[in-house]
């Protein structure tokens, strides 16, 4: 019964994937430019979000016309809702894969420190890897899988610590301070990036149990970990 | 649960406080009802007075030669014999008049309640009411003037006469229970792209034929034994043996005790108490079969 | 795109499996082409010069305030307004290009074509197989009568309930069943278009739902075009929906007209009108 919003709601949802995996190429693009120092991969990146915007608004659209058509109530409310939200993390974690890229292309010139771009590498591995986890809690309605993000979570916030202190050791020459800046705003971006993967995983236990509620709360650390 | 009584509010009991006109109520209401089931034993004592009598009078009549064999004359002038020609008589006569009356009836019915703008209709059904009051002398005259003065009397002759008769009453509730047929089903039916005469024929009409048929039965226990229209109509009967040709004149129960209760001997007088029972019997076995169709097509219509 | 070439290929997450719809054509075939229609019981204006489009394959919803001639518009698309004999109907309902108000048109020949299933089940009171096989039989069309009842019962999602008591009395069957008998009764004879005056709504919301899936399903192969009171039902049910609403003559009485007439999403969520509006948002009418 209610065939119709079952439909609409597996296409929504189906989208939604869709949309996850322009992300996640959109992020392996960027990393790949960023660490083959390539200005042409890193327009196409740019270039690339459009595809990500389009997605974005086919499914702010499809979340308007099922809230409008269907009056979801329940579980089904709840997933529309956190769709919804989903939606936005996406679209933001692929504004951020844009600035990497635009950052790749501003030290373009410049030479870069090997073992960072190592680190970033590594960073970016781990975003992709919480991305996937997210989108797969989602699929799955995994809470406790949608919970290990936030170590994956800390992971990343570490490495973003350490980017800080390896930038300041980078020392005095100016091309070197410049590149390092930069780096440190794609650290930042990454960074940024995992957070958005956490409030995925955080959608997928208010689908779960109705329940709005952070995982951790800066203002509430948790002991540990 | 709490054992403590309950806290009465003052106020509340007030409100239903009895008074004196509760007791002249409780009184007006047992008198009522003393003088309606008096009034109502008092009519079923009529019809248990009626029928003791007419069973009591006429039961020495009663034996298996009554109900089989016809009547006929003793050497003494006593009454011989039974009532088969009367009984085979009012079979012929009621059949003759409900082929006549009922497809009739039934057509009349239909035009008035389906097809007739409002104004016909309302002519039509006061033509049928006061058919249904017409003296049924005038109307066994009518075709006796008609039909009989040509031909000479007739089963047939009788027979319409008591059409005439029946034919309003099985108007009359074809019409009430078409009237019953919802107007859904005509809508229904029209919706599906049939013409009207098949809606009414496939849909309306085999729904209320459980109240057509009540009516049919009704106007048979009623015309059964009207004994005036057959006076003009089929009187001068060969009265000893049986006949089954409608051309002809035959007897018939009500004539029967008509003439036997005219005779000089006691054992006629006999016979004519026997026959009204016979009658009456009829009469309630048919209205039985009627309410039980009634009741049957009711629970067809309302399920 | 040529990012497939120069991205390297990221493993792909699983997606949930995407079930195919079909898309509203958007070659829209009219069925319907209802123009400047006004119809009056007497002197009393019932809809005042409505005119609109009504597409194959679509189901359309007719929604309104209470006495804004939904019931009477839809009446007029299969001529069960004759039935009122003080209907007077003005303008023109073209189905097909041919009016079904000329001169010409037997309305017995328009009510095969364009069924009608009503707000209060009316099966009649037959035996199941009975009530779909009657206008069949009156229909002349009789042959493989067994499959003809099968099918449309399929179709009324009511074979499965009923198949092993076809001679039981259709009036022992639950409101939504009933209702189902009734479209199927509708089915068999093979309409192009159903009509559904307010198929539902003495219905509970069980049997309201099972409805609303059946709609769903059955234009596919049939136009559908149904009354409802209910907003929330043509907001689920209805590819395209029209609004009636109120409007009061010079001698103060009142009248139906279209207010508004697009596509369903769009009435819900960017009505043209403020009429319509107020109405779907629940703050008028």
């Amino acid at each position: 019964m209610r065939v119709t919003l079952q439909e609409d709601l597996d296409t929504l949802q189906a989208s939604l994937l869709e949309e996850g995996e322009l992300v996640l190429r959109a992020l392996r693009g960027a990393l790949n430019a960023l660490r083959e120092a390539d200005a042409e991969l890193a327009d196409e990146v740019i270039a690339f979000d459009d595809e990500v915007d389009r997605r974005y608004l086919q499914v702010e659209q499809g979340i308007e016309a099922l809230l409008a058509r269907q009056t979801p109530v329940a579980v089904d409310l709840r997933l529309v809702l956190a769709m919804l939200h989903t939606n936005l993390h996406l679209e933001r974690m692929a504004d951020y894969c844009v600035t990497i890229a635009k950052l790749t292309k501003l030290v373009a010139g410049l030479e870069p420190e090997p073992r960072m771009i190592q680190a970033f590498e590594e960073m970016g591995a781990r975003a992709e890897e919480m991305i996937r986890i997210a989108l797969d809690a989602f699929v799955n309605r995994d809470v406790d899988e949608a919970s290990s993000l936030v170590e994956l979570d800390e992971l990343i916030d570490r490495a973003n610590r350490r980017v800080v202190r390896q930038v300041l050791e980078l020392g005095p020459d100016p091309e070197l301070s410049e590149w390092g800046l930069r780096m440190l705003l794609v650290s930042r971006c990454l960074e940024r990036i995992g957070d958005h993967a956490v409030d995925i995983g955080e959608q997928v236990a208010y689908l779960v149990s109705g329940e709005f509620r952070e995982f951790t709360d800066a203002s509430h650390p948790v002991q540990g970990s | 649960m709490s054992t403590t009584p309950p806290n009465i509010d003052p106020r509340a009991a007030a409100l239903f406080q009895t008074d004196g006109r509760l007791r002249r109520r409780r009184i007006v209401n047992r008198l009522m009802e003393a003088l309606g089931t008096i009034a109502s034993l008092a009519a079923v004592a009529v019809l248990v007075i009626v029928v003791a009598s007419v069973v009591k009078n006429g039961w020495g009549a009663f034996s298996v030669e009554f109900f089989t064999t016809s009547p006929s004359l003793s050497g003494f002038g006593t009454a011989e014999g039974g009532i088969l020609s009367s009984i085979v008589g009012s079979i012929l006569l009621v059949v003759i008049a409900t082929i006549f009356a009922l497809p009739i009836g039934v057509l009349v019915a239909i035009f008035v309640s389906e097809v007739a703008p409002r104004k016909v209709a309302d002519v039509i059904r006061l033509a049928l009411d006061v058919i249904n009051g017409l003296p049924t002398i005038v109307t066994g005259i009518f075709i006796f003037s008609v039909l009989v003065l040509a031909q000479g009397q007739s089963a047939i002759a009788g027979g319409l006469a008591l059409a005439i008769i029946g034919l309003p009453l099985i108007a009359r509730s074809a019409q009430e229970v078409l009237r019953l047929v919802p107007t859904s089903y005509r809508e229904a039916g029209l919706a599906l792209g049939a013409p009207r005469w098949r809606t009414i024929l496939g849909v309306i009409l085999p729904t209320s034929l459980g109240g057509i048929l009540t009516g049919t039965t009704l106007a048979i226990a009623r015309v059964a034994g009207e004994t005036a229209p057959l006076l003009f109509t089929t009187s001068l009967a060969v009265t000893t043996s049986v006949t089954w040709d409608p051309t002809q004149p035959v007897q018939s129960m009500p004539l029967t005790i008509f003439q036997y209760a005219e005779q000089p001997d006691p054992s006629f007088h006999e016979q004519a108490w026997a026959t009204g029972a016979v009658l009456l019997a009829f009469v309630l076995v048919v209205s039985l079969i009627s309410k039980f169709l009634l009741a049957r097509s009711r629970r067809k219509l309302t399920q | 795109m040529t990012q497939a070439d120069t991205m390297v290929n990221v493993a792909p997450i699983e997606i949930a499996q995407r079930r195919e719809r079909p898309q509203t054509p958007t070659l829209r075939e009219t069925v319907f082409d209802i123009r400047n229609l006004s119809v009056s019981y007497g002197k009393t204006p019932a809809i005042k010069d409505v005119s609109f489009e009504i597409y194959r394959n679509q189901v359309t919803a007719i929604i309104g305030p209470s006495g804004c001639g939904k019931s009477t518009f839809i009446r007029t698309l299969n001529r069960m307004n004759d039935l009122v004999p003080s209907a007077n109907v003005e303008g023109e309902v073209l189905y097909h290009g041919v009016d079904l108000y000329g001169t010409k048109v037997d309305p017995v020949q328009v009510r095969r074509r364009i069924g009608m299933v009503f707000q209060k089940p009316n099966p009649f009171p037959k035996s199941i197989y009975d009530n779909v096989a009657w206008g069949l039989r009156v229909l002349g069309m009789k042959d493989k009568l067994d499959d003809r009842v099968k099918r449309a019962l399929e179709q009324a999602a009511l074979w499965d309930d009923v198949r092993h008591r076809l001679k039981k009395n259709a009036l022992g069957l639950s409101g939504g069943q009933q209702q189902r008998l009734c479209i199927a009764r509708a089915l068999a004879v093979e309409p192009e278009v159903l009509l559904m005056d307010e198929p539902a709504s003495a219905l509970d919301p069980i049997a309201t739902a099972r409805i609303e899936d059946l709609m769903h399903d059955l234009k596919n192969e049939y136009t559908i075009v149904v009354v409802t009171h209910n907003m929330q039902q043509a907001a689920r049910v209805a590819d395209m929906t029209a609004f009636f609403g109120l409007e009061v003559l010079p001698d103060k009485s009142r009248t139906g007209i279209l207010v508004e007439y697009d596509a369903t999403q769009k009435i819900f969520t960017q009505p043209s009108d403020k009429r319509t509006e107020d109405y779907v948002t629940g703050r008028f009418g």
